[in-house]
């Protein structure tokens, strides 16, 4: 994969807090059109890289590109064809999920005809059209929904997706990978972490794994997987993502005589 | 009682209030802490504590001077702490405490020691610990009487202001509820200026209320302090009634569920209200930021408690100063720092802390495909909008109830006073927002959870306000109309300028904002 058709390359990555190393000289390219699961333990620095990648941090050094142009907090063109999905899902409490998804679609310019058409829809797809309830007051499961049609309103050309999955009951689910896989067909490409390997091994067409402190181990194609293949590394084949994943960040044991 | 996990959670608070010391900001902290602890000190031995019990003595009149000093304790500590939040903050939320092995009663009790033990209830039992002091070494009263009336006014002090507390709460979840608290804080409010005349010309009426006194905690603590033996006797046993019967409420209250407010709207969504509208006039690219921030002012019960009483605070204080100034045209000189208030008293605690209520989603400003300092203008612009919009009903009551023959100096010299205050309060709100960030809770009508910078911003302008027309006294007058003039220019020119340096220094800032609204730092 050459680097013109990368829709997101990270270049030499190191994101420091004080003295505390987080990302450590990352380079990885998303090719355009793929969905891209990017993986690694708790703390091993998956959402600083996201931060780096969507202007909520800055790197300490090295630099990130989408769609071919240099990325940074100012990159306002580009944050125009960028839909994101925080961990923290960044959802205004106060506000009903019609006025938060209005403000989000007027924010990215989008016509008044437009926004309330695509809120409308989206509302209606999701299951979310109780217009009593605040954003407070919906269930961890319904804000998920709101962020995620937050991330996509505007048509993003690149989607990143921290955790989107979890708490989504399984036929939200479902609907959003069918939503995500009709997305990269249309040559759109979708960065996603999650600690769900199993949906990720189906969902997924490549992946990269880091561990602490945000040191690449792996990336590639994890296609083969779906077709009964294995994934040849170290000199030995695994057949799952999760046996690869648990490989690279070390099996854990430790046995509590008590427990 | 299971006492142990109880001391292992007021351990874990003083750890908590510990590890904050170890940033920039915690350090100042310290140092302010420090700082007011030498003017504990001092107080203690001045007219509020030592000092008061010394007069007391001296005038011979020890339980009459007892009943005033702790009365003003009593009723400046609740009244101080419901309106400016001070000692108002939980440290765990009973849900919090659900997890460990705690009966309800514990963790009652495990909440409100630690409750207690805030700084700002220390500061007032350490004043009413200096009249006994006081009372002890100047006279022949008992020590131990004296400490256990203190102990109990001050536990029945901090309940009486957690049940008012938590019933305002509970107010503010109902529909009306807004409504309903500020016609009473108007009541409150106006009920010391429109009570003190009409007493002063009723002896009657005025022995009839001190005979009902009597049974209040304050004039119970100085019946207890101020007698001997078995006749201190009463007075403690009707505190000790008044802080049963005040948890016995707490607890009662407590247990019913805060119901949720739910929405005026039952079916259909509104797409451009008359929010959108009024944010349109910041042009297309603001606009939404602005509608945004509106609706986040208006949709917070603090809000919506402070700025209308704004209005009668502002009221009140002009009032009351200018009773207190004793010359011609007091009520003018007052107004001039009193009618200000309205310009920010509203807006104040999210202004000085844009992003302290918002947490996580301030990470939703750096999405957009805009410069993300512009959410900090547009936070900006709403407060100053709606803080404006209070001038002019504040300006007709003022030339409804100035002095006649109205000179239009006068009615206007308040009101330039306030565009002053606006600007200032905003502009530095603007810095405070960036450099003093606090996260805080959205959804709580009272308490102060502003930072040490957001508090000396707001409290430094309550205070000018407060002073301004005492510093003023007679030496101002309609002639100098002009005067108001150049600070108005240079408020506006300190807010243009803020506007500019706090987006240039945003993007600088974000990442110590996102570190501390996310509970990181």
């Amino acid at each position: 994969m050459t680097a013109q058709s990368d829709a997101i390359r990270i270049i030499n990555l190191v994101k420091r807090y004080g003295q505390t190393l987080a990302v450590d000289d990352l380079s990885l390219g998303v090719p355009q059109g793929s969905m891209f699961g990017f993986l690694g333990p708790n703390g091993s620095g998956k959402s600083t890289t996201i931060g780096c990648l969507t202007g909520m941090l800055d790197p300490t050094a090295g630099s990130v590109e989408i769609l071919g142009s240099r990325f940074t907090a100012e990159s306002a063109d580009l944050k125009r064809r960028m839909g994101v999905m925080p961990e923290t899902l960044g959802l205004f409490d106060p506000l009903y999920a019609h006025e938060f998804l209005a403000f989000v679609a007027r924010m990215y310019g989008l016509e008044e005809s437009e926004v309330r058409r695509r809120v409308s829809e989206l509302l209606a797809a999701l299951e979310l059209t109780d217009a009593r309830k605040t954003l407070a007051e919906f269930s961890t499961g319904m804000r998920k929904r709101v962020a995620f049609a937050a991330a996509v309103i505007h048509s993003p050309d690149v989607l990143f997706l921290d955790e989107p999955f979890e708490s989504i009951d399984p036929g939200g689910v479902a609907l959003l990978k069918q939503w995500l896989r009709r997305f990269t067909e249309q040559g759109r490409t979708v960065f996603i972490t999650s600690h769900v390997l199993e949906t990720v091994e189906r969902l997924c067409d490549r992946v990269a794994i880091v561990t602490k402190p945000g040191k690449l181990v792996w990336q590639g194609d994890i296609t083969v997987l779906a077709g009964e293949g294995a994934i040849h590394h170290d000199g030995r084949d695994f057949e799952s993502l999760e046996a690869l994943f648990l490989h690279l960040t070390g099996e854990k044991y430790a046995e509590l005589n008590w427990l | 009682m299971n006492w142990k996990p109880m001391g292992a959670l007021i351990g874990l608070r003083y750890k908590l209030m510990w590890a904050k010391t170890r940033s920039r900001g915690g350090k100042i902290a310290l140092a302010a802490i420090g700082f007011l602890l030498a003017v504990l000190l001092a107080g203690v031995l001045t007219a509020g504590g030592v000092g008061a019990g010394i007069l007391a003595i001296r005038s011979g009149q020890a339980e009459r001077m007892a009943q005033a000093v702790l009365s003003h304790l009593f009723v400046t500590s609740v009244v101080g702490s419901l309106l400016l939040g001070f000692g108002m903050n939980s440290v765990f939320a009973d849900a919090e405490l659900r997890r460990f092995p705690l009966r309800e009663r514990e963790r009652f009790g495990a909440r409100h020691f630690l409750g207690m033990a805030d700084p700002f209830w220390l500061f007032v039992l350490a004043l009413e610990a200096g009249l006994v002091v006081g009372l002890y070494v100047c006279g022949t009263y008992s020590f131990w009487y004296g400490a256990a009336a203190v102990m109990l006014l001050f536990v029945c002090g901090y309940l009486l202001t957690r049940l008012l507390g938590v019933w305002i709460e509970r107010l503010m979840s109902t529909r009306s509820g807004s409504m309903v608290a500020v016609g009473l804080i108007m009541v409150l409010s106006l009920a010391p200026g429109t009570l003190t005349p009409i007493l002063r010309k009723q002896p009657s009426l005025q022995a009839g209320i001190l005979g009902v006194l009597q049974y209040s905690p304050p004039f119970a603590a100085a019946a207890a302090m101020t007698h001997q033996g078995a006749g201190a006797f009463p007075g403690l046993g009707l505190i000790a009634a008044w802080a049963v019967c005040l948890v016995a409420a707490l607890v009662a209250l407590e247990r019913r569920p805060i119901a949720r407010r739910q929405s005026a709207r039952t079916a259909g969504v509104t797409w451009n209200g008359p929010l959108d509208r009024a944010a349109a006039l910041f042009g297309p690219r603001m606009a939404p930021l602005v509608a945004h921030w509106l609706r986040f002012y208006l949709r917070n019960n603090r809000f919506r408690i402070l700025y209308p009483f704004s209005l009668v605070l502002a009221a009140f204080l002009t009032y009351n100063i200018g009773l207190l100034l004793h010359v011609a045209g007091g009520l003018f000189v007052a107004a001039l720092g009193g009618f200000p208030v309205v310009a920010f008293l509203g807006t104040s605690r999210i202004a000085v802390n844009q992003y302290g209520y918002v947490g996580g989603a301030f990470r939703r400003f750096f999405l957009f495909p805009t410069d993300p300092a512009a959410s900090l203008r547009a936070g900006s612009y709403a407060a100053v909008l709606l803080s404006a919009a209070m001038i002019p009903p504040a300006a007709i009551l003022w030339a409804a109830f100035a002095p006649r023959p109205l000179d239009p100096r006068v009615a206007l010299m308040p009101a330039m006073n306030a565009v002053t205050v606006l600007f200032w309060f905003h502009g530095a709100g603007l810095w405070t927002s960036l450099y003093g960030p606090r996260r805080g809770d959205y959804d709580k009508a009272l308490g102060n959870d502003l930072s040490l910078l957001g508090n000396i911003v707001f409290m430094g302008t309550v205070f000018a306000c407060v002073a301004l027309p005492m510093v003023l006294g007679p030496a101002v007058s309609p002639e100098d109309w002009w005067l108001t003039l150049p600070p108005a220019a240079l408020a506006v020119a300190f807010y243009v300028a803020s506007l500019r340096g706090a987006s240039m220094a945003f993007l600088a800032r974000r990442e110590r904002l996102l570190a501390v609204l996310e509970g990181k730092a």
